[in-house]
């Protein structure tokens, strides 16, 4: 540990003299380095915050915008999906006590109608198409854990959604009811035994274009992938495939989940609902207004929840403030009394340096540098335990942000796959920037040097002849 | 007549001790010139260290004044001391007070801390000092590696760094056994004979004094009027002091009265 030097210097003094003592010394750098790993560790996790906060709000404005683009272009869609298909949440989310979030599962409750309904809308008068759909939720479930800044919990869903489509090629040219942007190759008419996957699933299951897949007992054959992830979102897992073989696998025949009836005009669209509504209690008629209407309902649970956020994130500043405040407080006592203790340890030491010539700024200076090579030897352990501890001790020093307070309708709205992606916006990935490393070397510099400041004018001022009596 | 390197005129210390004042020093003149060895006799309590930490800038005398190679140290404020006591002075200390972190050589090269040198003159230096109290083999070692009186020997070598007027020896010998003691004596009157370094030793062991050039007497803080001549300058002579006959430089024993030198 001795830094073997040719010409001996102030630096190298003080190395030796930090080493002489090196279990002592170990354990004030350690106490030191816990110091400066707070320090370090909460704006890593301000920035996390601040950054888990402004890709939810990048996530909220795009969702926001899709929906909007989505209704806008189909005003003469009326939506007709069997009553009660919904999620229901099995937990006290999202008002759980901090610290002691529960695992939550969401079970979707299916309810299939008749497909022969959908020939019967057809002959209502304005009415263009009907095209049905099934959505029927995989067996398999996942459990995905989310972080927050308080701590991680789990949810469990279904792994993903089968959607059966109608593989007709005036729906698939005309009614956009295949995801695009695919890799391989789309669905076509008549397609059967074969399957378009989303990415985020195929990556799960590993498997690529021309492999075979298994669902509900049966093989299929992926012919394509299709990139389901927009920004800040894992997207949702879907599998389309040709409806017969939904119906077949899932044991549905005859049944569908959802009809999209597009009407002639936007004029008559309202009339066709009413019809609807009254023919078939079973069904849950949405229009373009209603969309809106459920618009304006997200876009107020969005803006609570970037409220909420942003509230909690202004309480996190304060606190972090006040305990890097008690952080740099802390090292700089510690630096204070150890050298203060070193001094008077050392007063024999300081007399003789004096007595062979060293002024007294040659000795401020040599416990200066003590100090500050001390706590410069902490700034790298309390970045080595910043690095390794940062999201657990930002996560027990901060508050947490609930990122969905006051939005609890959000996850029960028809546009389940914006969920995941608001989810993963809360994600609070605390990695320690280069600046904060630096701006931790400079701090824990200037700690060294201040608080061995007084230490250090002590020694210079000590009598030579008293310090050399000093026993 | 030689030039005086050191001089105190009417030196007095006063320290107050608990309300009431302790007369450490009374009316103190010393002279010592150019190339001398002196020794300060006096029985413990008598004020040896504190007269020697006066002429070594270390402390300040209550009344009176110590020149110091001509400069009158008593009047330079304590921001300039340092330089007097790293250039003109050189401190021996009874308990050798070498730092324990540095190894022989880093130890001699310390004084040199802060000078014009650069760091192969130093050590260059340091090397010279080292093989000079003979131990040249030793400079990597720590102090305690080192035998009490391979210590003294470095602490005396530290003291010769930067080239003092004068070296201040406070009980050089006080821990050390006779026989090492004898030896670090020797080590000094070598020192002043071969490169004419000034010293001044206080001790309160008479036959280590006798060795010196010259024997003072301290007593209660008082110079006493009485001096003594010790063996050192016969020897200086390379003349036995016991049996008057001739000797060499390098004799442990008179090769005629066999009687230690």
């Amino acid at each position: 540990m001795y830094a073997r030097v040719n010409h001996l210097g102030a630096l190298t003094r003080a190395v030796r003299n930090v080493s002489r003592r090196k279990i002592r010394a170990l354990l004030i750098i350690i106490a030191l380095g816990f110091s400066m790993a707070i320090m370090i560790s909460i704006p890593a996790g301000i920035v996390a915050n601040q950054k888990a906060t402004q890709d939810l709000t990048e996530n909220l404005s795009n969702t926001i915008s899709a929906m909007e683009e989505q209704i806008n272009t189909t005003k003469t869609l009326i939506e007709c999906s069997a009553a009660s298909t919904q999620f229901n949440r099995t937990d006290n989310f999202p008002g759980f006590p901090p610290g002691s979030a529960p695992p939550f599962t969401f079970e979707r409750q299916e309810v299939y109608i008749n497909e022969t309904i959908g020939d019967e809308i057809a002959t209502i008068d304005g009415v263009k198409e009907v095209v049905p759909f099934i959505e029927v939720s995989s067996e398999e479930t996942t459990s995905e854990t989310m972080n927050s800044p308080r701590g991680s919990f789990k949810i469990t869903r279904p792994l993903y959604t089968i959607t059966g489509v109608c593989l007709n090629s005036t729906f698939i040219d005309d009614y956009s009811i295949l995801p695009t942007n695919i890799t391989g190759e789309p669905l076509r008419e008549g397609d059967s035994g074969v399957i378009l996957m989303s990415l985020n699933l195929s990556e799960y299951y590993g498997v690529g274009v021309g492999d075979k897949l298994e669902i509900c007992g049966e093989s299929f054959t992926v012919v394509g992938i299709y990139n389901s992830t927009v920004q800040g979102s894992t997207g949702a897992r879907t599998v389309y495939m040709n409806i017969i073989d939904a119906q077949t696998v899932t044991d549905n025949i005859g049944n569908v989940s959802r009809f999209d009836v597009y009407a002639e005009n936007a004029t008559c669209v309202n009339d066709i609902a009413t019809v609807i509504e009254a023919a078939y209690s079973e069904l849950s008629v949405t229009t373009y207004e209603d969309r809106l209407a459920t618009l304006e309902n997200v876009q107020e649970g969005y803006q609570n929840t970037l409220e909420n956020a942003e509230s909690t994130l202004s309480q996190t500043q304060a606190v972090a403030t006040q305990e890097i405040l008690i952080a740099v407080a802390a090292t700089s006592l510690i630096i204070f009394f150890v050298m203060l203790y070193t001094v008077r340890e050392r007063t024999k030491e300081i007399g003789v340096l004096k007595a062979i010539g060293f002024s007294n700024w040659n000795v401020m200076s040599q416990f200066m540098l003590e100090g500050t090579l001390i706590s410069l030897m902490a700034g790298v352990v309390g970045i080595v335990i910043g690095s390794i501890g940062a999201p657990i001790l930002s996560s027990y020093l901060l508050p947490h942000i609930s990122l969905f307070g006051g939005s609890q309708g959000r996850f029960q709205s028809d546009f389940g796959s914006v969920n995941p992606g608001i989810a993963s916006a809360a994600v609070a990935t605390n990695v320690l920037d280069p600046q904060i490393i630096l701006l931790a070397f400079g701090v824990a510099v200037l700690l060294g040097a201040l608080g061995s400041l007084y230490p250090a004018w002590r020694a210079a001022r000590t009598s030579p002849m008293e310090a050399l009596r000093y026993e | 007549m030689s030039e005086l390197v050191l001089e105190t005129e009417k030196l007095d210390k006063v320290y107050k001790l608990g309300g009431r004042q302790v007369r450490a020093l009374s009316d103190v003149n010393l002279q010592v010139k150019k190339g001398e060895f002196i020794s300060i006799m006096g029985p413990s309590g008598c004020g040896k260290t504190t007269l020697l930490n006066m002429l070594g800038c270390l402390d300040k005398p209550t009344y009176g004044k110590v020149v110091l190679d001509g400069v009158n140290i008593t009047k330079v404020p304590e921001k300039g001391l340092f330089k007097i006591r790293k250039y003109k002075v050189g401190f021996v200390f009874q308990t050798f007070n070498l730092m324990p972190y540095l190894n022989a050589i880093e130890n001699v090269e310390l004084p040199m801390e802060g000078t014009k040198k650069s760091g192969d003159e130093k050590r260059k230096k340091a090397r010279e000092l080292l093989k000079m109290v003979g131990l040249s083999e030793r400079e990597e070692h720590r102090p305690h590696r080192l035998s009490a009186g391979e210590q003294q020997r470095v602490a005396i070598a530290r003291a010769l760094a930067n080239n003092p007027t004068i070296v201040l020896a406070d009980e050089p010998t006080g821990n050390l056994d006779s026989k090492t003691g004898y030896e670090i004596i020797k080590l000094l009157g070598k020192l002043n004979i071969e490169q004419g370094t000034t010293i001044v030793m206080v001790t309160h062991d008479s036959h280590k004094a006798a060795h010196a050039g010259r024997m003072l007497f301290l007593s209660d803080g008082r110079l006493l009027a009485k001096e003594k001549q010790g063996t050192h300058l016969l020897k200086k002579e390379l003349i036995c002091p016991y049996c008057g006959r001739e000797i060499q430089p390098d004799d442990t024993f008179c090769p005629r009265c066999g009687k230690k030198l």
